[in-house]
């Protein structure tokens, strides 16, 4: 058993993560330029004397912070003081936490240490961070925080389960995805979150090209770049579309390399990671939305990309999922899966006009500004609304909705996806109506939660009101935790 | 010992609707503190566009650009009027609703029990107004009612406290009639009406 009630600090290691952290907030870009200044000998001696002093003080400051944070757990609270040139003290109701991630980036699984993330309600981002501890440490105040936080009720929970239950139930595997499964899950998603492993080279492109651009001028210095002509187009889509796609697989198993979601029955546990191993805790009551998404290739494949939308910081985006995974994941988060939910109901068809009508107005629009440019050709520009008319009508033929226990959303037009969340989740309810939809007697119902939003529009404003009161009238009844 | 918890089938006939005509107007005063607001923009652009005529001896493009602002904080000034006579809340037993929107119309509710804060806070207009602003906050979204007299700001805090069970010292608190916003209201039809498009 270690003891958390006495003071501790992180590691000596967190001295370099908290000075990595400050740097990196001076910018990429500006430490690329001065690095670049450096490298080429633009720099004088004066502006590495100065490059020096930054470092130092950098050092200084992270030693200082790293030496004056301290946490201890007393009492089923955490307390944290911190702060360099001033004192913060930080107290959080261990039964307030609602999330711990422990994340281990490279220099962690180095030196065997973890990052504890821990969150609370109230705030988008983070509560605080523990950069660098020990991973026994970083377990027991998981632990600890778990067991208190199911014994507590918390926030209309009305759950008994009591700390020796709690801590009676073990943890299991729900899936693991294999190499094969990421690859697949890679390769069926859209690959455009590839590039950004290139968002770092963009602020620096200029640079690094220019050498390539002098060695092609001096191996071919006959080349007419201007005269390849537009065969070349196709040749570089598709070299574009292999290159992301590289690149997205990479980024797939680097972010989710050994991809696992663990349970307890009252909490979820989701890691990750090939070099930086990421580990997200959230009980099961925090979860407030769940989304599905389902592209064509994902269809053909049969997987869909999962995401749990939790109170806090602590979402869970689970990739490459099979249907029976998504089912065991939903019914694990308290919600039906999509084959469960009776999503028989259907939005008004005005919204095919109103959409085709405003792609209609952007369109001329662009047409009369074009005209100036191209002439009569500029009319060609009103041809958008025709696939726009296409994929609308076969959203709203393809939209369905239901209310039951759960508010649930469904749309298909050649991807699909689905959001659904238990009614006690709700934390506010709005029925909107723009002039479009008055005039029609329509309205869109929003059911707010802690996490996210699951939205119907184009209904009749009765329909409207009544799945308001319906919904207003669930959270009353159902006394269960909602966070 | 927990409620044991019931999930029976309800008749969605009886739900309590949120009627249009119990929402309870802000006070007109507030559309005086967004109309002086308004005006002392307008003075400064007005102000700013004379000193550039009289420092720069071109009278026309500074005119426009004020004409065109001047304009447009006209049009802004309606919409506020329109927004004041239609910012409305409601209190009924279980939760408050804010209405409020001109060009689209909004009725935002949020149950008692998801409550985390509730807070009155007064600008300086509105404390030359006499006014307060209620400020409710959940989990997920905020509700601020502006426009209160600083007496129904108070009043309304203490009910929403001690419902939401927020308040360090629940009361009694004053009777504003929310327990016959729903008892007394007729049964009326609440059932989901059918979709007038066929069943997929």
């Amino acid at each position: 058993m270690i003891d958390l009630s006495e003071p501790r600090r992180q590691s000596p290691l967190a001295i370099v993560l908290l000075g990595l952290r400050a740097v990196r907030s001076l910018g990429v870009v500006q430490i690329g330029v001065a690095l670049l200044f450096i490298v080429r000998g633009a720099a004088d001696g004066r502006l590495v004397l100065v490059g020096f002093v930054v470092i130092a003080g950098f050092t200084g400051v992270s030693v200082l912070s790293w030496w004056r944070y301290t946490f201890r757990l007393v009492d089923g609270e955490l307390l944290v003081t911190k702060g360099v040139l001033r004192n913060d003290r930080l107290t959080v109701g261990v039964g307030r936490i609602q999330s711990i991630a422990i994340e281990q980036e490279l220099l962690h699984r180095l030196t065997g240490l973890v990052k504890v993330v821990i969150d609370t309600a109230g705030s988008a981002q983070s509560e605080f961070t523990i950069d660098a501890v020990e991973r026994p440490v970083a377990e027991e105040l998981l632990r600890r925080a778990t067991e208190i936080g199911a014994a507590r009720p918390t926030m209309g929970a009305s759950d008994t389960a009591t700390s020796e239950a709690a801590a009676a139930t073990t943890e299991r595997i729900v899936f693991q995805h294999t190499p094969h499964r990421l690859a697949v899950a890679a390769l069926t998603m859209s690959p455009w979150a590839g590039l950004a492993l290139l968002v770092p080279l963009v602020a620096v492109a200029d640079q690094v090209l220019e050498p390539f651009g002098e060695e092609l001028s001096d191996v071919a210095p006959d080349v007419d770049v201007n005269g390849l002509g537009w065969w070349l187009a196709p040749v570089v889509a598709v070299s574009a579309v292999v290159f992301v796609t590289i690149l997205n697989l990479g980024r797939v198993f680097l972010s989710d390399w050994q991809l696992t979601l663990r349970t307890d029955d009252d909490t979820l546990r989701r890691t990750s990671g090939l070099l930086s191993l990421t580990s997200t805790t959230s009980s099961v009551d925090r979860v407030q939305v769940l989304t599905s998404r389902q592209n064509l290739l994902q269809r053909r494949a049969g997987l869909q990309d999962v995401q749990l939308s939790n109170a806090g910081a602590g979402d869970m985006r689970l990739i490459g999922c099979s249907d029976d995974e998504f089912a065991t994941t939903a019914t694990l988060a308290g919600l039906a899966h999509a084959g469960e939910l009776a999503l028989d109901r259907r939005v008004h068809p005005a919204e095919i006009w109103l959409r085709v009508r405003n792609t209609l107005v952007l369109a001329a629009a662009v047409a009369a500004v074009a005209s100036l440019l191209v002439g009569w050709w500029a009319l060609a520009s009103l041809a958008v609304a025709m696939p726009v008319w296409w994929a609308i009508r076969r959203h709203v033929r393809n939209h369905r909705w239901s209310l039951g226990s759960e508010f649930a959303t469904s749309s298909r037009v050649i991807s699909s996806s689905t959001r659904q969340a238990v009614l006690r989740k709700t934390n506010a309810v709005r029925v909107t109506q723009t002039i479009f939809e008055r005039r029609r007697g329509l309205a869109s119902v929003q059911m707010v939660t802690a996490a996210g939003t699951v939205t119907v529009g184009m209904l009749p404003i009765e329909e409207a009101n009544a799945v308001r009161d319906v919904i207003l009238h669930g959270v009353e009844i159902d006394r269960r935790a909602w966070m | 010992m927990a409620e044991p918890f019931s999930n029976e089938p309800i008749d969605v006939e009886h739900l309590p609707e949120l009627h249009a005509d119990a929402f309870v107007r802000v006070d007109p005063r507030y559309v005086w503190g967004n109309l002086t607001g308004l005006a002392a923009t307008t003075v400064v652009v007005v102000g700013v566009a004379a000193v550039i005529v009289v420092t720069s001896g071109n009278a026309v493009a500074p005119s426009v650009v004020a004409g065109g602002l001047v304009v447009g904080l006209a049009v802004v000034a309606v919409v506020l009027v329109l927004e004041s006579r239609r910012l409305a809340y409601q209190l009924r037993e279980h939760d408050v609703s804010l209405r409020s929107g001109v060009i689209r119309h909004r009725v935002e509710t949020i149950p008692f029990s998801r409550i985390q804060h509730v807070s009155v806070g007064r600008g300086l207009i509105e404390q030359w107004l006499g006014l307060a602003t209620l400020e409710v906050s959940s989990a997920g979204p905020d509700i601020s009612v502006p426009g209160l007299s600083v007496a129904d700001a108070d009043r309304i805090k203490q009910v929403v406290a001690e419902r939401a069970g927020v308040a360090d010292e629940p009361g009694d608190g004053p009777d504003l009639g929310l327990d016959r916003a729903t008892t007394d209201e007729p049964d009326d039809a609440r059932r989901l009406p059918p979709p007038p498009w066929p069943a997929p």
